[in-house]
């Protein structure tokens, strides 16, 4: 559930952030700055290469930038905090294939009341219920990134971090993912922040699309998505204020990816 | 300060740390400091040995029994390999004999090869060369059969007849494989070595051990120790640098 | 189980190339007996008696003892040491070069020296079996941590896991596969280290009862404690992939999906 602070801190922060390879030489990230508020869902999109992943590791503490700051509710963390969740790319490299579907959801929750209760409601929310007991080697690709989602919500997490989540699985099951990822959203009332190249996929679920230059990146802009919730994917992606905005995201991500890099 | 300049400094520092923990060893009198020598007197004692004294005479026998006995084993089992692999039928037939024998460890027969051959330097030779062969008879094999069938087509459609396909594309295709299990038996052949000087007083470094320490000369016992250890190493390191170079395009020398 | 025709042949073969051994032995142990020829029914019977009573005791248990202790206590050392650098990059070059020196160590040369700390006790004997096991256990584990995929690292980090948490729960696992072929090489080295340190300095085990055998000129006890070792040998190994088979199956299926993933 989020929380409700008297002073409505943002959940998310990334102030003027910078990020290289190494310390010196070329920047991967240059004066990134952007917020998510509580509740939000938040889609970054941008050229190909741009950094994106780089920026999500950061945004997860799994790095630390080189120059500004990471806050998570106005804190910063050198770890990545236990209200955060992360789904990655590769589902198929994300899931221990040791451990069955029952026990990677399992794997985060520690000293926990009613283990069991809240593991078969993530496994029911991604309707895998019925697979607990299947291991990794034996799931479809949809399923097993489905897993993954589940493994990442049961914690209870307030920021859930996609990266690029629905890039290997087929058109098909890319659909019914994104309406699962966005019912589970609302119904948990969690703040999510989606990377993506797939534009459509960023307009469809986002409240606020950040679009990012190409490298060394930073938010060339931010567009509000007003978009009637809850969407549908056919009527939603027909409507004309969805296309007006989609075209406008999209010309902004070709603009950027006609054009060379900068050595900042 | 370069990175491999700083690797080596680590590296040394590590064998740094060893010598201080033996030394606290004797210094606490974990073990009895009797037993235990300084890492300068077992040094000391190395070098001495090994200049023109008794170590020197035993290293030089020991090597002097391994070196025929690995041969003997590289031909026989490089031969055997082949064969098993290019003929089924020989390969089937004695397959329940090399199954039977395989699981027994080739030191247990010791003591019927001393029944057959009595205590001296065939009964050496013969047990150095009947424990080297397995890992050389079985690594050809595999590696023979494993060679690409398209190269063997090849050959034929170069029109090279049967030996000179066996010669020019099998052997240098089967010479890593062959190279792996000679060096597994290297190190098998000298264990095989020491351990007969053990038993039989058979001259090698094996005896020279033995010798030493029922004659409580400890510091040269460990000195010895310690040699060996170098012989064991320089053994392995002096077949993967020829493999190295004559094999640079084997997949395990490829990316150097 | 039904044999096909196309079976028969080679399993005919087979059988009649070990028949003809064993009757030209049984012949030549009888028209020329030799010391070293035992008739087959002799040896057949030492080897019987060595799985009863007296000589189980004595001989069998004994070096069974050994060798399985050993074995574990280079396993678990191995195993824990070779995560742990595994992991632990920065251990690297600290501990290389030591490492190096170590390992090629011929273990029979250790045996006067552990004789010498130890006496001539099974503390001596479950050293040396250890000492020379150990390594390919350490490489292996160590390899394996090497190669633990990041992704799974980083899911540990995130699910906030300490790095013992995630020594154990994720790269121990991961590195199992590895594990397993490096503990399938010391099994067979420690088989080795069991029956030279008994060869060498120990009153009993299997071992010593055929080298005691050997000096009585009992043969057939000779051939028949050898084949007993070899038994062990083989039971072992398939007990060991025994158990590889029930604790890796997760690791088949998976290889078995990712191969067909590729291309």
């Amino acid at each position: 559930m989020a929380d409700s602070t008297s002073v409505r801190e943002p959940i998310l922060a990334v102030e003027n952030v910078s990020k290289g390879f190494n310390a010196v030489g070329p920047r991967i990230l240059s004066g990134m700055t952007f917020r998510q508020e509580p509740g939000q869902f938040v889609a970054v999109v941008g050229p190909s290469g741009c950094g994106k992943t780089t920026l999500l590791r950061c945004i997860a503490s799994l790095m630390q930038p080189d120059e500004g700051e990471v806050l998570h509710r106005g804190q910063h963390f050198d770890d990545p905090p236990s209200w955060l969740s992360i789904v990655f790319q590769d589902y198929n490299r994300s899931l221990f294939p040791w451990l069955s579907v029952r026990q990677n959801v399992a794997f985060g929750l520690r000293g926990v009341d009613a283990r069991d209760e809240r593991i078969m409601k993530a496994l029911q929310a991604v309707n895998l219920d019925h697979a607990a007991d299947l291991y990794p080697w034996q799931l479809s690709g949809g399923m097993q990134q489905r897993c993954a989602l589940a493994r990442s919500i049961v914690v209870k997490p307030h920021l859930l971090l996609l990266d690029e989540p629905f890039a290997s699985v087929d058109a098909q099951t890319r659909i019914d993912l994104q309406d699962m990822v966005m019912d589970i959203c609302r119904d948990m009332a969690l703040s999510t922040l989606l990377v993506t190249h797939d534009i459509d996929e960023a307009v469809f679920m986002a409240d606020k699309v950040v679009v990012l230059s190409t490298r060394p990146a930073r938010v060339v802009e931010e567009i509000a998505i007003d978009l009637p919730r809850p969407r549908d994917q056919l009527a939603t992606k027909e409507s004309p204020e969805f296309l007006r905005l989609r075209h406008h995201v999209y010309t902004l991500v070709r603009q950027q990816a006609q054009r060379l890099p900068r050595e900042d | 300060m370069t990175k491999r300049a700083a690797n080596a400094a680590k590296g040394i520092a590590g064998i740094a740390v060893t010598v201080a923990l033996w030394e606290a060893a004797r210094a606490l009198g974990v073990v009895d400091p009797r037993d235990l020598p300084s890492t300068a007197a077992i040094i000391r004692a190395a070098a001495e040995g090994l200049w023109g004294g008794e170590l020197a005479r035993a290293v030089a026998a020991t090597i002097g029994s391994w070196t025929p006995g690995l041969l003997l084993a590289a031909l026989a089992g490089a031969a055997g390999g082949i064969a098993l692999a290019l003929l089924p039928r020989l390969e089937i037939a004695t397959r329940p004999v090399l199954e039977f024998l395989r699981p027994i460890p080739s030191v247990a027969l010791i003591p019927v090869a001393l029944l057959v051959l009595g205590v001296g330097l065939e009964m050496q030779l013969f047990m150095i060369a009947f424990a080297s062969i397995w890992p050389i008879l079985f690594s050809t094999k595999t590696g023979v059969e494993g060679v690409d069938p398209r190269f063997m087509e090849t050959g034929r459609v170069l029109h090279l007849g049967p030996s000179a396909r066996i010669v020019r594309i099998v052997l240098p295709a089967a010479l890593p494989s062959f190279a792996t299990g000679l060096r597994t038996a290297s190190a098998i052949a000298l264990v095989v070595a020491i351990t007969v000087e053990m038993l039989t007083g058979q001259a090698g470094i094996g005896s020279y051990i033995e010798n030493v320490r029922l004659n409580g000369l400890i510091t040269e016992m460990w000195a010895a120790i310690f040699v060996t250890g170098v012989l064991g190493y320089l053994i392995n390191t002096l077949f993967v640098t020829v493999e190295r170079a004559v094999m640079p395009w084997s997949p395990e020398n490829r990316d150097r | 189980m039904t044999v096909k025709g196309h079976q028969i042949a080679p399993l005919a073969w087979q059988a009649a190339t070990v028949v003809a051994l064993v009757a030209l032995w049984q012949w030549a142990a009888l028209t020329h007996p030799a010391v070293y020829l035992p008739p087959i029914g002799r040896v057949v019977d030492g080897y019987i008696r060595l799985w009863h009573g007296d000589l189980l005791a004595n001989a069998l248990l004994p070096s069974l003892y050994r060798l399985a202790t050993g074995l574990l206590a280079a396993i678990v050392i191995g195993c824990a040491a070779g995560i742990a650098l595994g992991s632990l990059r920065w251990l690297d070059p600290w501990v290389r070069p030591t490492l190096e020196y170590l390992r090629f160590i011929p273990a029979v040369a250790i045996l006067p020296a552990a004789l010498l700390v130890f006496g001539p006790t099974d503390q001596m004997r479950i050293f040396v079996i250890a000492f020379g096991s150990v390594f390919p256990v350490l490489l292996a584990a160590t390899d394996g941590a090497r190669r633990v995929d990041p992704i799974l690292l980083d899911v540990a980090r995130v699910s906030g896991l300490s790095t013992i948490e995630r020594l154990i729960r994720v790269v121990l696992p991961a590195a199992l596969p590895s594990v397993f072929s490096g503990v399938r090489v010391a099994l067979s080295i420690a088989l080795v280290m069991m029956v030279i340190s008994e060869l060498i300095a120990a009153d009993d085990g299997l071992g010593f009862y055929i080298l005691r055998n050997q000096r009585l000129f009992q043969t057939a006890n000779v051939y028949a404690g050898v084949l007993t070792i070899g038994t062990i040998g083989l039971v072992l190994t398939l007990a060991l992939l025994a158990i590889e088979k029930r604790v890796l199956a997760w690791h088949r299926g998976w290889r078995g999906l990712t191969e067909t993933n590729r291309g």
